[in-house]
């Protein structure tokens, strides 16, 4: 389990994440999902007590890292690619960060396997490819067989099998009762490996829900209601699908019907309604138009957002 | 579905090959000399230090017998004497092999961040400071012995050049013995000071850059500079420090033996506190 609690970092004037507060549980994939620069990395580094937060708390398994007996037996994570010597061997790499804790060449010749590095333990990490080198930092986030597991991009620079690979090591770890935190800039990547998102724009959470709450809330279409006789209402909407949400004493937050449908259910009942918005942004649309100040080369003419995942 | 499910047995720990894991300094510490003999580079630096040693030892060896057969004993008699000038030949090398060791001793750190290494380190060793301290004790013990070592080795090497001139080299002479054993202490600082300047620096070329300015530029600069102030100032660099307490001598020029020891110990101990208290503070 991680929890951070009003997390904030500062680099000089920019303030890299902003106070931000959320838990990730353990026995699911939990997506951290934002543009480039949002602050993931950031806030998985302070996890990892590599960053010194400005203010606010990060604690895994109820402690500061640094404060386990056993750092690699509670979080192994995946910073960067390549987090290691070119000139070093894979395997004298990961024996090495073995050694800090007493764990057995068994061992590390269990995690070169499982991350199916045989092959190349044997060689200087100078030549291996993206791919290889992701590979390599799992089998090192993997090492001392940790609760909690922090990944940073895990699939960026992997083929379509790496890929799958990924996504089903994260399923099988949370399966286990795990907790894992995967980083990804794109929602389509998210969708198919998490069960709860959390979602993170220039530092600060926009979103922290499951998954399936997210994606119904993108592909419904919400609209705001006002009225005095909002229970009058909830109940001429109500139906399989329709979801109504108090907002306050009068307004609700409905999901499922269109504006119209809501306008002439509210004229059958003779209810007054005195404000009707639809709700056209999802999380998506949120999530983009945030992306869009951030990511560092715009696609001409169209407004498209090059980072725009689609959604399968 | 079948892929997930082998890979739940695979990445479980049935055979509790991870159970008992737990950091400590020891192992720290073998963590980081795997790292230290894992790299080619390490050795071959460490026989570039045994090499220049003895090659330079052979080369005052034989610069000294071939001066002594053209100008004849009784110029050196009228310098000093022959008596135990051939005792501190093995040192000749030691202002290179020092830059050598030091050059090693930036890189044991600087090429952590320089590799992005440093991230799964500190990962592993989050409170940071056994990696630190793992690092300088590796740093100091190998810096030392390889002085050591070198200059045993070298001795034992231009013993036949010194007995072909006529010269006697007497390893149990004061001579010898403060040149090996304060010699070596001497590389050890310097190898402290290049490691303290790699994990402040961050960077490897920076840090031997500075260490190599810090022992070759600046002794030469304040030689050249006019001025008591600077003359007084260069008493307390590392290398005159050093320098003073292997020859043994004291002068009015000089400091006392004993600040000397102080200014030696301080410029190995000061840097490296310095750099721990950075590293312990400063995001890797």
């Amino acid at each position: 389990m991680i929890q951070a609690h009003s997390l904030a970092k500062s680099y000089g004037p920019k303030r890299a994440v902003d106070g931000v507060t959320f838990t990730v549980q353990p026995g699911k994939v939990t997506g951290f999902l934002g543009p480039n620069g949002a602050g993931k990395s950031t806030t998985m580094r302070m996890a990892m007590g590599l960053d010194r937060p400005t203010s606010g708390t990060v604690t895994v398994n109820g402690k500061a890292l640094a404060e386990h007996r056993a750092p690699l037996r509670e979080v192994g994570a995946l910073l960067e690619a390549k987090s290691v010597h070119k000139s070093r061997t894979a395997r004298a790499h990961l024996s090495a960060l073995a050694a800090t804790h007493g764990i057995g060449r068994a061992r590390v010749d269990e995690v070169i396997g499982i991350t199916g590095l045989g092959a190349v333990a044997g060689k200087k990490v100078g030549g291996f490819s993206l791919g290889m080198g992701q590979r390599l930092g799992i089998a090192a986030a993997l090492l001392g067989d940790p609760q909690t597991l922090i990944l940073d991009e895990p699939v960026n620079g992997l083929d379509p099998e790496g890929v799958l690979w990924v996504r089903n090591l994260a399923r099988s770890l949370a399966a286990e009762g795990r907790t894992v935190f995967l980083s990804s800039h794109l929602m389509s990547e998210m969708a198919q490996t998490a069960d709860h998102l959390i979602v993170i724009g220039r530092g600060s959470i926009l979103a922290d829900a499951p998954i399936g709450e997210i994606l119904a809330a993108r592909n419904r279409t919400r609209t705001l209601v006002r009225t005095e006789q909002p229970a009058d209402l909830a109940n001429a909407l109500a139906a399989p699908g329709v979801g109504v949400t108090a907002l306050d004493a009068e307004t609700l937050e409905v999901l499922g019907v269109d504006a119209k449908t809501i306008a002439r259910r509210a004229l059958d009942h003779r209810i007054l309604i005195h404000e009707l918005t639809p709700l056209q942004v999802s999380l998506e649309e949120a999530y983009l138009e945030l992306t869009k100040d951030d990511v560092e080369y715009h696609s001409a003419g169209t407004g498209a957002v090059p980072v725009a995942g689609k959604q399968a | 579905m079948t892929m997930a499910t082998q890979q739940i047995a695979a990445t479980r720990n049935d055979a509790g090959r991870t159970d008992g894991a737990h950091l400590g300094f020891g192992r720290v510490l073998r963590s980081e000399t795997i790292k230290f003999t894992s790299l080619l580079s390490t050795l071959i630096l460490v026989l570039a230090t045994m090499a220049v040693l003895v090659g330079f030892g052979a080369l005052g060896a034989w610069g000294i017998g071939t001066s002594l057969e053209a100008v004849g004993p009784e110029v050196f008699e009228a310098e000093g004497g022959l008596d135990g000038i051939a005792n501190t030949l093995a040192g000749t090398g030691i202002t290179f092999a020092q830059l050598i060791i030091g050059s090693l001793a930036v890189l044991v750190i600087s090429s952590e961040f320089a590799t992005g290494s440093a991230r799964a380190t500190f990962s592993a060793v989050p409170k940071r400071y056994p990696v630190f301290l793992a690092k300088a004790l590796l740093v100091a013990v190998v810096s030392f012995v390889a002085a050591a070592a070198s200059m045993l080795l070298a001795a034992v090497a231009i013993n036949p050049i010194v007995e072909h001139y006529g010269l006697v080299q007497d390893m149990g002479s004061e001579d010898f013995q403060r040149m090996l054993w304060i010699g070596s202490l001497y590389v050890t600082a310097v190898a402290l000071i290049g490691f303290s300047l790699g994990a402040l620096l961050r960077n490897s070329a920076g840090g031997i850059v500075s260490l190599a300015g810090l022992f070759f530029v600046l002794p030469i600069a304040f030689q050249l500079i006019p001025g008591d102030f600077i003359a007084d100032l260069r008493r307390f660099l590392p290398s005159e420090a050093a320098n003073q307490l292997i020859s043994g001598t004291t002068g009015p020029e000089m400091l006392e033996l004993w600040q000397s020891w102080l200014v030696f110990g301080a410029w190995a101990a000061i840097p490296l506190a310095v750099a721990g208290f950075v590293l312990q503070r400063r995001d890797i």
